[in-house]
């Protein structure tokens, strides 16, 4: 190999890699600064003010949190609505995912039609989804019909307390395809080789399954769960469709839609509590951050990488 | 050649940059004022000389409503600015859904238009934080005042009045009363309806699907096709019978002093909620849709209670496109017999760069002729009291295919506005909306019967007096 | 081999279920959308009559062409913009040496746990009050030019990371720079990752609705997603009307979906591979 002019001086080919590299970074370095890291900084600074729009700010100190834990009427209910729904829409996606990828992972006729059919409620946007669905959950509607069909009771399930959150989830299974693809990807790097020699030594196939390719896709799983938490935790569409129509104080916003993402834009927006609604979105990135750590630090015991200890 | 790849990207970058900056301003500019036709006739009470130099000023005005609204107002508009050549004025048209949200954001991006109409509950906040131009002086001119009650006061202040004194009535289907040979609700208040004679007659109202009314042993309240009573699932027109059962939310004397823990309040809530646990004669609060109440009357309930506006917005034009025949009695009595009075308000911005033309826009605007369309399709109620008192003047505002009989409406409404009306409690109270939310999501297991309304009021009176608070 | 194939039918009779399942409710949009308005609660698969006409009537108070430009005006420059810069990252973290990589990569990754609600309000008010840029569409387009996401800088990245070094060394050695890597031999080998990142984008900024309704308030700025609130509320709702518009806001993103399906399911792949 000859060498080229720049190896004379072998500072300065590095110094041209690290020019062009920040060069090329600029635009997710700005991101990264003020468009992530610096407004984080500046929620829990105006959660510390006490704001209401179109007043001004007053420092407040810890006075908003202290409010939200003590004395807000909604606070400790889009807590437990927005975990709720969080973990049954997870749990539930991540079962179905799972189960219809080890149904396609076997070369069946029009294996790629029904991988695109499982994959398409994921592009439809949310408010058409939800307006679709609200169709077919309506008291009217086609799934009440078949439940009195079968002798049950006409339930609005999108008003009644005890469904809304089970049919909302049920809702985010049937969004979950992009679940099934990742999934997909992830049997297929279960290696052939254990799992043959798993059966030539007698194991059957649910054996098979929970020993040695389940642990194998523990990583996907994980990074599923994680993705899927942190998306779902965030629902918002089917609370605005369902407060809309007549403005604050119209119309009755039933308890099981006051996720976060909610409370957070009718304390701030409609009700132009800014600092409170600051202090709202700064405790949903904690509680994120919670969940992301316990996720993260249980991984430990039930993440099996490749290459590791077999177990 | 590296310096092309850089180049070319850039280039393309300047361009796209170039091509949305057009898009995306052309569309948040504002319009140039329209010519104005040069009119020298000018015969309002008020008017008022354009400041020296003559200057045209372009004003928006933000409003809600649907087509035919915006299309009234624009109207309105094109006769204003006829009438004096140098204020313009544009429309706004925002949500109803959204209004609170849109103004509050406006508010923060310091982009608040010259006047709006103001949705009730907001008017003392904003009136609290200096942000709306004082309104007592301007009916300066006038004939006479608005009524006493329309008027918002803030700290001894007047702040803002009423565009329309809407009150809450008892409308009904007048065909099905015929069909079930049972006396309308009584248009005059001396005749009103005790609570038990309401229910009774809701009851009578309410069918099931084999023509069952609720007196009848064989009625299946699982299977009803109509409702004797309906209720407008807002949760602020239910201050009325805490009032008309002689008590209340607030405390007259001390507007944060909240009183609706006591009995009398307490109590009308649960008579609310017992009409449908029950006695059956109205579907559960808060489940049927609000704003679709000529669809209801047509259809499944006897009676509706809502506001005035129902004529001009739903009701009147009903009756030609659905036959509906319908007609409007007070509303029934607890203790005594209220009803309440209500109406938007039209505030001009504190922020605003053109007070002057702002006051000027709606003190014209405040004047009875003309807001006409308003009044004459039976959407806005006067303001003024002469037309409470003269007949001729009832005659004009009433007496035309949208509304109910001259007679029957003339005793339930008109008169009933000055003997037994109240102003809503936003007019004097700051922090109804956040109030109401809390009630609404506190009063939610009441409707369903998963609790008294004893329970959910003093579980959530703590937080109901926070919210009072501005909290 | 007989129970194998015995196995494999079940598989697919069940799997066909599923699918039909899933299916149903795209069906029912549609099948709704072209029926009476007391027809639509019927059980009834098809609509007695195919009344195409209740498109036309939505329209008049889903205004489709505004919505779907307006949409369009804030996605074209986003996946522009996104996609370009998501290149530009991928590659200065896949290829490229210099100090502080593994702490700003980590910035990165890390960026990826903070969902937008958190940052909204702050946002919102320099947007709004320090750049007064209330009630248009740069808010929403803006931010697209930073990276397009982490997740979409750390898609193209793994990707660029599976293409063999040697094709750089060899065009290193012809004098090539590395930004002419990057554009000349890079980017063309990385087209599928490319459209999934571009993809990506558009799918998120058409399903973006709190910052629309934060960032838009006027009614002619409003976006398909802003549009479509409007069948639900207080007018109750007409539901072959909105079956209609729902069908119409949908076409969009399944003709993305038909073009791009093939990139779509590799680049999930690859995202759900990374460890």
């Amino acid at each position: 190999m000859q060498p080229s002019p720049t190896k004379h001086h072998p500072g300065k080919a590095e110094k041209q890699e690290a020019r062009t590299a920040k060069l090329l970074l600029i635009p997710a370095f700005m991101g990264l600064i003020f468009l992530t890291y610096l407004p984080l900084i500046a929620v829990f600074g105006i959660s510390l003010f006490q704001w209401r729009v179109p007043g001004t700010p007053s420092f407040a100190g810890f006075d908003n949190y202290r409010f939200l834990f003590t004395e807000d009427f909604f606070f400790w209910t889009s807590i437990r609505v927005t975990l709720l729904y969080g973990f049954l829409s997870v749990a539930a996606g991540l079962v179905y995912s799972m189960i219809i990828a080890l149904l396609l992972n076997r070369p069946i006729p029009g294996r790629a039609a029904f991988r695109t059919i499982f994959y398409m409620p994921f592009i439809i946007p949310a408010v058409a989804t939800f307006l679709s669905w609200s169709l077919l959950y309506d008291g009217g509607g086609i799934i009440n019909n078949i439940v009195v069909m079968f002798g049950g009771q006409r339930t609005h399930f999108l008003s009644n307390e005890q469904t809304i959150i089970p049919a909302l989830a049920m809702v985010a299974v049937w969004t979950s395809g992009n679940l099934i693809v990742i999934k997909m990807a992830g049997l297929g790097n279960v290696p052939r080789t254990y799992l043959e020699a798993a059966e030539i030594d007698g194991a059957n196939a649910w054996q098979r399954f929970w020993k040695i390719t389940l642990p194998c896709m523990t990583p996907i799983i994980f990074y599923n769960m994680l993705m899927s938490l942190v998306t779902n935790m965030q629902i918002f569409v089917p609370s605005l469709l369902m407060a809309a129509g007549g403005g604050a104080g119209a119309g009755t916003v039933p308890e099981s839609y006051l996720f976060m993402t909610f409370t957070m834009y009718r304390t701030g927006f409609i009700n132009g509590l800014i600092g409170r609604a600051s202090a709202i979105s700064f405790i949903f990135f904690i509680l994120v951050g919670i969940f992301t750590a316990i996720l993260f630090i249980t991984s430990k015991s039930w993440l099996f990488y490749e290459g590791g200890d077999p177990k | 050649m590296k310096k092309n790849a850089v180049h070319g990207i850039v280039k393309t970058f300047m361009l796209l940059v170039m091509i949305l900056g057009l898009a995306a301003c052309g569309t948040a500019a504002q319009p140039e004022p329209p010519a104005q036709p040069v009119d020298a006739t000018v015969t309002q009470a008020q008017e008022q000389e354009p400041p020296a130099g003559g200057e045209r000023v372009n004003i928006t005005y933000a409003m809600w409503g649907d087509a035919s609204e915006v299309e009234q107002v624009r109207q309105v508009i094109q006769q204003f600015e006829s009438e004096q050549d140098w204020i313009s004025v544009e429309v706004i048209n925002i949500d109803r859904g959204d209004f609170e949200a849109t103004l509050n954001t406006m508010a923060i991006a310091g982009n608040l238009p010259d006047t709006a109409i103001m949705a009730e509950p907001m008017v003392l906040n904003w009136a609290e934080r200096g942000m709306l131009l004082p309104a007592g002086d301007m009916f300066a001119g006038f004939p006479e005042e608005p009524l006493e009650k329309l008027g918002f006061r803030w700290d001894g202040e007047t702040v803002g009045y009423s565009v329309a004194n809407e009150l809450l009535l008892n409308f009904f289907n007048r065909d099905m009363f015929e069909a079930a040979d049972v006396d309308v609700p009584p248009a005059n208040v001396a005749d009103a309806w005790s609570w038990d004679e309401f229910i009774d007659t809701a009851r009578t109202m309410t069918l099931d699907t084999n023509g069952n009314n609720a007196h009848s042993p064989n009625f299946d309240p699982s299977n009803i096709v109509q409702y004797g009573v309906m209720f407008d699932p807002a949760i602020w027109m239910l201050e009325v019978w805490a009032l008309a059962n002689g008590g209340g939310w607030y405390d007259p004397a001390d507007p944060f002093n909240v009183i609706i823990d006591q009995p009398a309040a307490v109590e009308s809530l649960q008579m609310i909620a017992d009409l449908h646990l029950v006695h059956n004669v109205s579907p559960q609060f808060g489940t049927n849709i609000a704003a679709t109440i000529e669809t209801y009357l047509l259809e499944n309930a006897a009676m509706y209670i809502n506001g005035q506006w129902s004529v001009g917005v739903w009701l009147g034009p009903a009756q030609f496109s659905d036959g509906l025949n319908y007609g409007v009695g007070v509303l029934p009595s607890m203790q005594r017999n209220i009803t309440m009075a209500t109406g938007g308000v039209n505030v001009a911005f504190s922020t605003s760069q053109h007070q002057e033309a702002a006051r000027e826009w709606l003190a014209w605007y405040a004047q009875v002729e003309n807001s006409w369309a308003m009044i004459e399709s039976g959407i806005w109620m006067p303001i003024f009291p002469i037309w409470y008192h003269d007949e001729a003047y009832m005659r004009r505002w009433a007496e035309n295919p949208n509304f109910p009989p001259f007679e029957e409406y003339r005793s339930a409404v008109i008169n009933y506005a000055l003997t037994n009306a109240v102003p809503t409690s936003w007019y004097w109270v700051n922090n109804t909306e956040l109030f109401n939310d809390v009630l609404s999501t506190a009063l939610a297991p009441v409707w369903s019967g998963h609790s008294t309304a004893e329970e959910a009021i003093n579980g959530a009176i703590g937080a109901l007096r926070a919210a009072n608070r501005g909290n | 081999m007989n129970q194998k194939s015995a196995f494999t039918t079940l598989r697919l009779i069940i799997i066909t279920i599923l699918a039909a399942l899933v299916l149903f409710p795209i069906w029912w949009i549609i099948r709704s959308s072209l029926m009476t308005g007391p027809e639509v609660g019927t059980m009834a698969l098809f609509p007695s009559r195919w009344l195409f006409s209740n498109y036309a009537e939505a329209m008049v108070h889903f205004d489709y062409f505004l919505y779907l430009r307006n949409t369009l005006i804030i996605a074209v420059p986003a996946v522009i913009f996104g996609t370009s810069t998501a290149v530009m990252s991928g590659y200065a973290f896949a290829r490229l040496r210099f100090r502080g990589k593994k702490f700003l990569f980590g910035l990165c990754i890390a960026s990826m746990l903070l969902p937008p609600m958190v940052t909204l309000i702050p946002l919102y008010i320099v947007w709004t009050q320090y750049f007064g840029l209330i009630n248009t569409f740069w808010p929403l387009i803006l931010p697209w030019m930073c990276g397009g996401g982490a997740f979409n800088i750390f898609l193209i990245r793994q990707f660029i990371l599976t293409i063999p070094k040697e094709l750089d060394e060899a065009a290193m050695i012809d004098g090539a720079g590395r930004i002419r890597i990057l554009v000349q031999i890079i980017v063309p080998s990385i087209k599928p990752a490319i459209m999934v990142v571009a993809i990506f984008i558009f799918l998120t900024v058409w399903n973006d609705i709190l910052h629309q309704t934060v960032y838009l308030l006027d009614d002619n700025l409003a976006t398909m997603a802003l549009g479509l609130r409007i069948f639900r509320g207080s007018y109750g709702t007409v539901w072959q009307l909105a079956m209609a518009a729902t069908v119409l806001s949908i076409i969009p993103g399944i003709l993305v979906y038909i073009f791009g399906q093939k990139y779509l399911i590799e680049g999930v792949v690859m995202s759900g591979m990374k460890n």
